[in-house]
């Protein structure tokens, strides 16, 4: 029972990011624990909450700013839902950190290009995070779709990225009225954009972007092994066993969710659809 | 070690003297005609089944249905406390394919780190094996490398000679059991060992069917893409995971919260099954498994290729069970021979 017993958490301070995302500031109720914990970028929590049982989210922070750790949730259904109604003072449930990160060592040196739809930002939040406090990478691009201006989240994090050399390039499905920025799905952003070997693109958001991203990535000269994404899939354990986010002959919650294209390719990948 | 030798009319006065130290589960056949694995409370009332295959196997033993992980408290606070139960148990009377299927659970439930609830229980047990002088109708442990009778992986192993059993040990559990009740048993002589390597050898040609699961385990292995088989097969599939309950090693499993009042509540694992369409449904409805026609190719792929892989030998242990659950036709032996079947795509010109 014990990989299964949740460490309880206190909710800090809640952050809302658009009308559907809420980060959540956490910190560990057993004050050493909290002290402890450590995770890389790219890994997700079980999350519970009271009634709910459990779902996989991401660190949205980076452990490069320890005390206390984000989880940025998009209200999707029954245990998120009820997430976004609690408040700061309210307890979650944790256990984690789970899943193979995004290599971080590989990537240092390297110009890195990151592309996020919606929510997908969330997990890619931590790791820009984490390049900036560490140092060493080379040049950050950020590309960021959203459905409309009103839906993009993250918002403090993109003039702070900005002030700190980040190239942020924001897209909007449908725009409204006052939005002079792009108007189209995230890969129009792509057009013109040059990223200068070594180079690196992480890739996180809805698989039907991810479909019609990697192709693009490859037309752009990124290698296989230079377009890291994550892969989605229900989860139950997190660790391997119950046997539900079954992608191929992987499981994504400890062979994933960072794969590599040069992974995917070795894999059937439904949602995907023939990666050539 | 040698074997040694229980006379049948001591089976019973050995049970008895097992059950009063502890728990002890066998197969029994109940009023209904159904032989199912069942703690004995009474051996005078419950009639232990040796003649048929048990419909049920081990798993639920180990691996309960609802197994309660934690309670959860979410009054004031929110804290969870865990829940382990295990007593001393001894199962007798399950067959080398069971006993296969433990073995088999008993690696997965170590992945990442040992599963506490599950190992609490396989702690306390001593596993206590018939082996199979007469397979079953729908039997192919000799396919799957996991019966009739084992060389090891048993507590104890007993092979019926007519007027008794010829009982050897491969663990030291075994071996306690047989010191502490030795007054039982009696050392078996040539002639008995002569006997036993006879049923054995016998037991080999008394299969009834013959399941080429080697031939589609390397068929899978390099063409794992079989649309017809999977769109048949996922046609007939009615959802209603039949045969991942009743199979001795599926293991796959949901974590569910059960709300007992506004302020308390039990976490609960319960089976689950890759047949059933929510399996991999995500938020939103999306589902990354186009159930109509991938619906059984997890299941089928997990078995026989996946687990191959991974583990070095395919997880259907041929307890035939699923063959017997399923109406549709949609069991392990009707796929094999449809891989076997289908016709390679150079042999299609
Ligand atoms: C590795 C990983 C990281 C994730 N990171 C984030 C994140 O940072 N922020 C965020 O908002 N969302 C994230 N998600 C998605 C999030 O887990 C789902 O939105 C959430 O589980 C939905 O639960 P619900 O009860 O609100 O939805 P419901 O639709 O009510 O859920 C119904 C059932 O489906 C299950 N379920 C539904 N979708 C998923 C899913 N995608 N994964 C696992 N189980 C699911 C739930 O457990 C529940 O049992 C992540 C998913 C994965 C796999
Ligand atoms: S797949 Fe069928 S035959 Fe094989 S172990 Fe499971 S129930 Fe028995
Ligand atoms: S979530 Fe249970 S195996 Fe991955």
């Amino acid at each position: 029972m014990t990989m299964y017993l949740p460490q309880m958490a206190k909710i800090v301070k809640i952050i809302r990011e658009n009308p559907q995302i809420k980060t959540f500031v956490l910190e560990f109720r057993d004050k050493e624990y909290n002290k402890s914990f450590s995770y890389e970028p790219g890994q997700f929590m079980m999350v519970s909450v009271p009634h709910c049982g459990e779902a996989p989210i991401s660190f949205s922070s980076s452990s490069t700013r320890p005390g206390t750790i984000e989880l940025s949730v998009r209200l999707a259904g029954k245990l998120t839902g009820a997430m976004h109604r609690l408040q700061p003072g309210a307890m979650v449930g944790l256990r984690g950190p789970y899943g193979i990160p995004f290599n971080m060592k590989e990537l240092a040196d390297q110009n890195l290009l990151f592309v996020a739809g919606g929510i997908g930002l969330a997990p890619l939040r931590g790791v820009i995070n984490y390049c900036l406090d560490k140092g060493g990478y080379g040049r950050i691009t950020l590309l960021y779709g959203s459905r409309s201006p009103d839906d993009i989240a993250f918002k403090t994090d993109i003039d702070l990225w900005r002030k700190n050399g980040v190239d942020c390039r924001l897209s909007v499905d449908t725009a409204t009225e006052g939005w002079d920025g792009q108007v189209g799905v995230v890969t129009t952003l792509l057009s013109g954009l040059e990223i200068e070997r070594p180079r690196s693109s992480l890739v996180c958001g809805p698989p039907i972007m991810i479909r019609f991203l990697l192709p693009e990535l490859s037309r752009m000269g990124f290698r296989d092994r230079e377009i890291i994404t994550t892969m989605e899939r229900h989860m139950k354990c997190g660790i391997g066993v119950c046997g539900h986010c079954h992608l191929d002959n992987r499981l994504v919650c400890v062979d994933g969710p960072v794969f590599d294209l040069a992974q995917l390719k070795e894999l059937a990948v439904e949602e995907l659809g023939e990666l050539t | 070690m040698k074997g040694l030798i229980l006379k049948k009319d001591n089976l019973v006065p050995l049970l008895r003297k097992i059950r009063k130290g502890g728990k002890l589960v066998a197969p029994v056949q109940n009023r209904h005609g159904d032989t199912l694995f069942e703690v004995i409370d009474d051996l005078d009332r419950q009639q232990l089944d040796l003649e048929h295959q048990a419909q049920s196997s081990l798993k639920p033993f180990f691996f309960p249905q609802n197994d309660p992980l934690a309670t959860y408290n979410c009054a004031e606070d929110y804290s969870f406390e865990p829940v382990v139960s295990a007593e001393p148990t001894v199962y007798f009377g399950l067959r080398s394919c069971d006993l296969t299927a433990v073995l088999y659970m008993d690696v997965i439930f170590s992945q990442n780190g040992a599963d506490t609830l599950y190992f609490a229980r396989r702690k306390e047990a001593i596993l206590i094996s018939l082996g199979c002088n007469q397979p079953f109708a729908h039997c192919f442990c000799n396919n799957t490398g996991s019966g009739p009778f084992l060389e090891y992986g048993f507590d104890l192993q007993f092979t019926d000679l007519g007027d008794s059993f010829y009982v050897e040990a491969d663990r030291a559990r075994g071996e306690e059991l047989l010191e502490r009740w030795s007054y039982f048993f009696t050392p078996a002589d040539e002639d008995d060992r002569k006997k036993q390597y006879q049923a054995v050898l016998e037991a080999r040609s008394n299969f009834r069917r013959t399941v080429h699961v080697d031939p589609a385990v390397k068929r899978l292995a390099a063409d794992p893409d079989l649309q017809p088989v999977w769109r048949e097969l996922s046609d007939r599939c009615q959802d209603c995971g039949g045969c991942a309950y009743i199979c001795p090693t599926c293991t796959c499993f949901t974590i569910v919260d059960q709300p007992l009042a506004e302020t308390h509540g039990i976490r609960l694992r319960q089976w689950d099954s890759c047949t059933f369409s929510g399996f991999t449904r995500m938020a939103g409805g999306h589902n990354p498994v186009n159930h109509a026609e991938q619906a059984i190719r997890r299941r089928f792929l997990h078995k026989l290729k996946i687990d191959v892989e991974k583990h070095g030998r395919p997880s259907c242990v041929g307890c035939g069970r699923c063959v017997d659950i399923c109406f549709g036709g949609v069991d392990m032996i009707r796929f094999i021979a449809m891989v076997n079947d289908l016709k390679l795509p150079a042999e299609e010109k």
